[in-house]
C-alpha cells in the first residue's frame, strides 16, 4: 500500500486536519529519540498497516503517538518511548478539573485562572518526573518514599526572600517590562512598586515571597506623615497583598513580612536610602521611632481585619523577638498589640532570635539564619537576597515500616533516602543552572537582571530543603509509642533528626552544597503519604495513620510535631516541640490551636516571653477559628455548621483557620487537612472559652 | 547520688580535658555517661539539653533533677564530686 492510497485525515497538534503522512512518524522518531531510519521507517510502516485496517476515517495525532509508543515497546525501546512521551491528560480529568475545584494547595481559588494553573502544573509534574529528574528519584516520588514538592513549577526556584531597599535603590526596572520606574519619591509609589515586583517575583518562584524588616525600610518615607497617613499606608500594604487574586492562577501571593520593633543591630548603623533611592544621611539606627509608628499601625490594621472583619490571610506578619527587643523602649505595649491582634486575629507569628541570631523568615516554615558574610551585607541590604531552589521531604514512617524495629536499619534507609533526596536537589540544581545560563533571554529573565554587580538570584548562596513528615508515627511504629507519651519516645526522635542533621553536615562538607532541614508545611504531602502507606503497609499502616480512615480523611502527623490530638497544655508542647528546632536550621513553629477560646492579650505575652526565655522554640502561631455567614455577613468565633446568629442560621457558612502556614477556608482543605482539622485539640481549658461575633 | 553526664566533641579544643575528668570520676566510682555529639545519639542528648557550647558538664540525680552544670567549660573533680555526693 503506498501512502498515498490511504484516504484519512489527521487531527493535528497544530489544530489543523492534514492528509495522512507516513513519513511525519518516521521524521518525529528520528528527531525526538534519535533512532535509526530503518528502524524509524518501519515502525511508520507498521503504524500505517494498523491504522488502514482498522478503516477509520480520522485520527488525531496523540493516538498515532500512542500507536508509535506501543511499537517501540514492542522493540524493548524503553528508553526512546519515553523521549517519545507525550505529555497531557485525560478529557476526563480536565473536564473534572474544570468543574471541580483543586484541593491540593488551599490558597489556589476555583475560577478560569487556576484552572489554567493546575492544567500547566500537571504537564510541568509529568514533564518533570520524565525529563528532569533520574528514574530512581522519580520513582521514589511517585511511589512516596519521598516527596518532591511543586513539581508543577520545575522551572522555577522554590521561594525567595529579599529588601525593600533593591526597589528603593534601582527602581522597578524588570528586564522585558513595557516601561520603567525610576526610584519612588512617595511612599504610596514604593508601596506600589513593592507589590508589583512581589507579583513578578511569583511569577518566577512556586512558593512565598519573603520581605525583611519591611517596617525599617520604609521608615524614611514617612518622616513628617500624620499618623492618619501611616495608618492609610499600613491599610494599604496589607489590602493590596490580601486581595492580590488576580495574579499566578488567582492566587494571592503567599507573602511574608518581617518586623521588628527595634533596630536589629545588624542594621543599627547601616546607611538608609529615602525618597529617589537617595541616602538620606542618617542611618537606620536612627529611624526607629518611625518604623515603630509604621509597625504599630500595621498590627492596628491587622486587629481590625478585612471588610468584614475576618482576619486577612495574607500577608503573615512575622515579629521578630530578639534580646534587644526587650531592651527597646515600649516594647510591652507594642508585644501586648501584637498578642491581642495574635487572640483576635490569629495573624501574629512570633519568630524568636536568640543569642546573636539573626534571621529572615521566609515561606510556612522556611528561615534562612545570616551568617557572617550575609551580615556585612547587611550594611547594603538590597544585596540580601535568599532562596531555596527546591523541597524534598521523607516519607519517615514508611522508613519504620521498613525497618521491623531494628535501629540500625531504621538510619541506614534514612540515610539512603536523604542521598536520594540529595541528588534530588543536584538534579533540579543543574536543570534550573541551564535556565539560568540563557540570561535575559531565557525562562528565568528577571532572575538572572544584575542592576548591583551581580545576578538577581544569587545561585552560590542557594538553600535545598530537606524536611521529614510523619516523625511521630516513625517513632510510633519502631518504639510502639508517641513523642508525647514518654521521654524515650521523644529522644528516639531526637535521635532520628540529629542523624538529619549530621548528614546534612557531611554533605555541606563534601559536596559544597547548601543542604538544610526545614519542617515541611507538607499541606498535601501529610495526606498523600498517608494514603499510600495505608495502601502498602496495611494491616500495620492501619494503626497508625491518624486521622479516620472509614472517610478517608487520613494523614501523618506533619515534620516532628506532636500529635496534634494528644492533650496537653501549650507550655509543654511549646516546650517539648521546641527541643526539636535547634536541629532544624532551615525553621520550625509550634501551632497553638485556639479554637472559639479567646486569651487576653496579657496571657498570650506572658506566653511569648516564657517561649523566648525557657524554651528552644523557634517560631509559634495562635490560631484562632472563625465561621463567616454567607447570608447574614456574620463573622463568628468557632466553627460552626450553621451560622450562630439565632436570626439567621443559614447553612451557607465557611469555616477559617490557619492549614499549616497561612489562614484559609476550610472548603478549600485536602481530606488529611479535614482530618486533622477534627483531631486538633483546641487549649480551652488553658485559655479559657468565649464566644462571640467578631464583627458585631 | 547524682548522675554525670559529660559532652564533647572530637574536635574541639578543650574536650580532651572532659574526657580526662570523665576518666578520674569512674575511678572514683562516679556514674558518668558520656555524649560525643557528632554522632546521632550524642547529639539528641546535647539538644535534649540544650548543649550549645563545649564541652558540657550535666549532674543529675536519680529523678532527673538537675544538681548542676558547666557548659563551655570544665570544673575541677573536686566541684563535681561536691555536687554528685551532695556537700
Amino acid at each position: 500500500m503506498e501512502t498515498t492510497d490511504l484516504n484519512l485525515f489527521v487531527r493535528t497538534s497544530e489544530e489543523t486536519i492534514s492528509d495522512w503522512n507516513r513519513s511525519r512518524i518516521t521524521d518525529a522518531l528520528i528527531r525526538e529519540t534519535y533512532i535509526d531510519y530503518d528502524t524509524a521507517n518501519e515502525i511508520s510502516k507498521e503504524v500505517e498497516r494498523m491504522i488502514w485496517k482498522s478503516e477509520v476515517k480520522m485520527v488525531t495525532a496523540p493516538l498515532i503517538r500512542e500507536l508509535v509508543n506501543a511499537k517501540l515497546i514492542e522493540r524493548g525501546l524503553e528508553n526512546e518511548r519515553k523521549r517519545h512521551t507525550r505529555l497531557g491528560m485525560p478529557m476526563y480529568d480536565v473536564d473534572s478539573l474544570i468543574l471541580h475545584p483543586n484541593k491540593e494547595n488551599a490558597n489556589v481559588p476555583h475560577g478560569p485562572e487556576a484552572t489554567n494553573l493546575t492544567l500547566a502544573e500537571n504537564i510541568k509534574k509529568e514533564y518533570a518526573l520524565l525529563s528532569v529528574f533520574s528514574q530512581d528519584v522519580a520513582d521514589a516520588h511517585m511511589n512516596g518514599d519521598i516527596h518532591l514538592h511543586d513539581l508543577g513549577f520545575i522551572d522555577r526556584p522554590y521561594c525567595s526572600g529579599q529588601s525593600l531597599e533593591y526597589i528603593k535603590k534601582f527602581g522597578l526596572n524588570l528586564p522585558h517590562s513595557l516601561s520603567m520606574a525610576k526610584p519612588a519619591k512617595h511612599p504610596e509609589v514604593l508601596l506600589a512598586h513593592l507589590v508589583k515586583f512581589a507579583a513578578a517575583l511569583q511569577s518566577n518562584f512556586a512558593g512565598a515571597i519573603g520581605w525583611d524588616a519591611i517596617n525599617i525600610f520604609f521608615a524614611p518615607y514617612l518622616e513628617g506623615m500624620s499618623d492618619d497617613d501611616v495608618k492609610q499606608l499600613a491599610q494599604m500594604l496589607i489590602f493590596e497583598f490580601s486581595q492580590q487574586a488576580v495574579a499566578r492562577g488567582g492566587q494571592a501571593i503567599f507573602s511574608d513580612i518581617n518586623l521588628y520593633w527595634e533596630i536589629p543591630k545588624h542594621f543599627v548603623d547601616t546607611p538608609a536610602i529615602g525618597p529617589s533611592g537617595q541616602f538620606t544621611g542618617k542611618t537606620y539606627g536612627e529611624y526607629e521611632k518611625e518604623a515603630q509608628r509604621f509597625v504599630w499601625k500595621l498590627f492596628e490594621v491587622f486587629k481590625e481585619g478585612d471588610g468584614a472583619g475576618r482576619p486577612f490571610f495574607f500577608p503573615k506578619p512575622l515579629v521578630h523577638i530578639t534580646e534587644k527587643f526587650f531592651k527597646t523602649d515600649g516594647y510591652m505595649d507594642f508585644l501586648n498589640h501584637i498578642s491581642d491582634v495574635a487572640s483576635d486575629k490569629g495573624n501574629t507569628y512570633f519568630v524568636f532570635d536568640r543569642g546573636e541570631t539573626a534571621k529572615i523568615s521566609e515561606c510556612c516554615r522556611l528561615s534562612f539564619k545570616l551568617e557572617a558574610h550575609d551580615l556585612l551585607d547587611a550594611k547594603q541590604p538590597w544585596r540580601m537576597r535568599y532562596c531555596a531552589l527546591q523541597n524534598v521531604s521523607i516519607n519517615l514512617p514508611r522508613i519504620a515500616y521498613l525497618a521491623h524495629g531494628d535501629d540500625t536499619k531504621l538510619l541506614s534507609l534514612l540515610t539512603e533516602k536523604f542521598v536520594l533526596t540529595v541528588k534530588a536537589h543536584k538534579e533540579k540544581r543543574s536543570f534550573l543552572e541551564k535556565l539560568l545560563s540563557l540570561g535575559e533571554d531565557g525562562p528565568l529573565s528577571l532572575l538572572t537582571m544584575n542592576r548591583d554587580g551581580m545576578p538577581y538570584l544569587r545561585f552560590n548562596l542557594a538553600s535545598h530543603l530537606v524536611g521529614m513528615v510523619g516523625l511521630n508515627e516513625m517513632v510510633q511504629i519502631h518504639i510502639g509509642e508517641e513523642m508525647h507519651e514518654s521521654k524515650k519516645a521523644l529522644k528516639f526522635g531526637l535521635k532520628v533528626i540529629a542523624h538529619m542533621n549530621l548528614i546534612t553536615e557531611k554533605i555541606r562538607t563534601q559536596d559544597n552544597m547548601k543542604i538544610v532541614l526545614e519542617q515541611t508545611p507538607a499541606e498535601s504531602t501529610s495526606y498523600r503519604f498517608a494514603k499510600l502507606d495505608l495502601h502498602h503497609f496495611s494491616p500495620a499502616s492501619g494503626r497508625i495513620v491518624k486521622g479516620d480512615i472509614s472517610t478517608g480523611e487520613v494523614y501523618y502527623t506533619n515534620s516532628t510535631h506532636l500529635n496534634v490530638k494528644a492533650h496537653m497544655n501549650p507550655i509543654e508542647r511549646v516546650t517539648n516541640e521546641g527541643v526539636f528546632h535547634p536541629l532544624i536550621e532551615a525553621g520550625s513553629i509550634s501551632h497553638v490551636w485556639l479554637g472559639e477560646s479567646q486569651p487576653t492579650k496579657e496571657a498570650i505575652a506572658d506566653f511569648v516571653i516564657k517561649t523566648f526565655r525557657y524554651t528552644s522554640n523557634d517560631q509559634i502561631a495562635f490560631s484562632p477559628e472563625f465561621t463567616i455567614c454567607n447570608t447574614c455577613g456574620r463573622t463568628s468565633r468557632g466553627l460552626y455548621e450553621i451560622c450562630p446568629s439565632s436570626t439567621c442560621n443559614s447553612p451557607d457558612v465557611d469555616g477559617i483557620t490557619r492549614i499549616t502556614g497561612y489562614f484559609t477556608k476550610i472548603s478549600a482543605w485536602n481530606k488529611g487537612k479535614l482530618g486533622e482539622l477534627k483531631d486538633r485539640y483546641r487549649n480551652a481549658e488553658f485559655f479559657g472559652g468565649q464566644k462571640k461575633a467578631v464583627n458585631e | 547520688m547524682g548522675i554525670v553526664k559529660i559532652f564533647y566533641k572530637d574536635d574541639c579544643p578543650m574536650c580532651p580535658s572532659a574526657k580526662n575528668l570523665q576518666k578520674n570520676l569512674k575511678e572514683n566510682n562516679v556514674g558518668v555517661e558520656s555524649y560525643n555529639v557528632g554522632t546521632a545519639e550524642g547529639l539528641a542528648e546535647a539538644t535534649f539539653y540544650g548543649v550549645m557550647a563545649l564541652p558540657a558538664v550535666i549532674i543529675e540525680d536519680e529523678m532527673e533533677n538537675s544538681l548542676g552544670e558547666w557548659r563551655g567549660n570544665v570544673p575541677k573533680m573536686e566541684e563535681v564530686l561536691n555536687v554528685v555526693h551532695g556537700s
